[in-house]
């Protein structure tokens, strides 16, 4: 079986040629598997989003492969504008990149450049909204005129609405308020359940990650530096911390507990998680 | 791509140029432009490439860097070179064939025009090179300062040009940013006829107006928030002085100026 996404040997340089060369990414070789919710995670300057830009063909690889499918997307100029359509990239502040006179249209964009037949772009417009919740009332809006986050949506919407069979988002909760994020957390969980799609995070923020990866990859100096389930990842916590990241603030909070003697269990990275086990906690005590 | 565009491009240092009165560098670099226009012979000529020359080493700009500037004008030069080879003609005829003829005085304009044409982008490269967008906008407030008597607002405008420097490499940013988004959405910005093509770029400016909108609200509250209400009772942390340097450099004009005339006199035009 082939990968959704496979990288070999991946390296891109910044300022190639010149005094400043950075790698960007340096010989990054990855696997991602057909279905999962993959999780990238890494500090600012990792190179996360290079990496991604990699995987629909938007940046070429100064050396080293991306093999989309089975395919390298690089094999001629067909594959790469299929890999466009086959890897559905959602840049962070996707509502940025609305443009059109109303929402529908706005959606259609992407099926539209597909060269999909109007019956079709309709189907995929509203399915897409459906998935996104944008309002059907919303649809002959101008995206202008819509809230913060219901562009956000619309914006998402438009990078769904491809049916692409790897869908990426670039830091998808920034910038939104709580309940903005877990909405759009349940968006991306739904959307994966339902769709069978790969789905793959990427974000700094280990709660957010914790919360919806099956798989945790992380980034650091250009390269992948670690990567397993939430668990194996996350009980690293001096190692993740020498990389310029965190465990989550409720991970903290339950080692605290427990070097007070307090008998909770370590792998708590969710705040749900640890609400639960609080409350099991105050009733086991009470009952005593 | 697009990010490899440089404009304003300042190179740091501390050279006599760099640290030259900036008002002084822009009325001098305007000056021997005119001088540039003024010159008739080859020795005339002469003389004010040597100064670009000589102040290029003064700006210890690397070498290189000037040149990079001259790449941009290669088409213009070879341009000019050929019309001026084919429709300047007198003197000795050293080819001819079939409606094509090269003449010495045919030659001669050639290279004097090129000449003429690289003193010109050097000692203006010279100018950007050694000063920031900031410190020009500075002087040329300074310099037209006078036109106030006008009712013209020169620090407003002065105020518009820096900030639109300023924008420059932030827009090119939000382009590149953009053309990334709608590109994964499958925008093809590449192929197609010149009619498709700029109807392909409509996805990529409404975006841009849009965000430049809002940066501008964004920047004038900021800048309303931090007390701004234009040029009046404005003061400076950094004055501009002049120096003796300055002088010299005003000296060396003057000369030059002097120099040329004096040369066009004295040896044949070319043109």
């Amino acid at each position: 079986m082939s990968f959704a996404i496979e990288t070999v040997g991946l390296t891109h340089y910044y300022s190639k040629g010149t005094v400043s060369q950075v790698a960007a990414i340096d010989n990054v070789n990855l696997q991602i598997n057909k279905g999962e919710l993959a999780g990238i995670i890494g500090h600012t300057g990792s190179g996360k989003s290079t990496l991604i830009s990699h995987f629909n063909g938007l940046l070429k690889p100064d050396s080293g492969k991306v093999i989309v499918d089975g395919v390298d997307i690089w094999k001629d100029k067909e594959t790469l504008k299929n890999s466009r359509f086959k890897v559905g990239l959602c840049f962070q502040y996707p509502e940025y990149q609305l443009f059109e006179e109303t929402v529908y249209k706005d959606i259609a964009f992407g099926p539209k450049n597909m060269k999909l037949s109007e019956n079709e772009i309709k189907e995929r417009v509203l399915r897409a909204a459906e998935f996104t919740g944008v309002k059907a009332e919303h649809l002959n809006k101008s995206p202008f005129d819509l809230s913060g986050g219901e562009k956000r949506r619309v914006a998402i919407a438009g990078v769904m609405s491809m049916q692409p069979e790897v869908l990426i988002f670039d830091e998808p909760a920034a910038g939104l308020d709580p309940r903005g994020r877990a909405d759009l957390i349940n968006l991306i969980k739904n959307y994966r359940n339902q769709t069978g799609s790969t789905v793959i995070i990427v974000s700094h923020s280990m709660e957010d990650i914790a919360e919806m990866a099956d798989r945790v990859i992380v980034m650091n100096k250009s390269s992948v530096a670690m990567q397993g389930s939430v668990d194996e990842v996350y009980s690293k916590g001096d190692e993740l911390r020498s990389m310029g990241l965190n465990v989550p603030e409720i991970t903290e909070i339950f080692a605290k507990l427990r070097s007070k003697g307090i008998d909770v269990p370590a792998n708590v990275y969710t705040v749900e998680q640890g609400a639960e086990i609080l409350r099991n906690l105050m009733e086991r005590r009470s009952e005593e | 791509m697009i990010r490899d565009i440089t404009i304003g491009q300042y190179y740091p240092g501390k050279s006599v140029l760099h640290n030259l009165d900036p008002r002084i560098k822009l009325i001098a670099t305007f000056w021997l432009i005119v001088v540039i226009f003024l010159c008739k012979s080859f020795f005339s000529l002469g003389l004010i490439t040597l100064t670009a020359v000589a102040a290029a080493a003064l700006s210890k700009v690397p070498p290189k860097m000037i040149l990079k500037s001259l790449k941009p004008i290669v088409i213009i030069l070879v341009f000019t070179a050929i019309l001026n080879i084919f429709y300047t003609q007198g003197g000795e005829t050293y080819f001819e064939w079939w409606k094509i003829t090269i003449t010495e005085k045919g030659i001669n304009t050639a290279i004097f025009t090129m000449v003429r044409i690289v003193t010109l982008v050097v000692i203006s490269s010279l100018l950007t090179y050694t000063t920031t967008p900031t410190m020009l906008t500075d002087a040329l407030e300074r310099i037209l300062s006078p036109l106030k008597v006008f009712k013209i607002k020169v620090h407003t405008l002065a105020m518009m040009m820096t900030l639109a420097l300023r924008f420059i490499p932030t827009l090119i940013e939000e382009i590149d940013r953009i053309m990334n988004a709608q590109k994964a959405r499958g925008a093809d910005l590449e192929t197609g006829s010149i009619f498709q093509r700029t109807k392909a770029l409509v996805p990529i400016f409404i975006p841009l107006m849009v965000s430049s909108f809002r940066r501008a609200y964004e920047l004038a509250f900021a800048m309303t928030c931090r007390c701004y209400t234009g040029g009046e009772g404005r003061t400076r942390m950094k004055q501009m002085k002049i120096a003796a340097r300055d002088i010299v450099a005003i000296v060396v004009c003057t000369a030059v100026t002097a120099g040329v005339i004096v040369l066009n006199i004295f040896f044949d035009a070319v043109i």
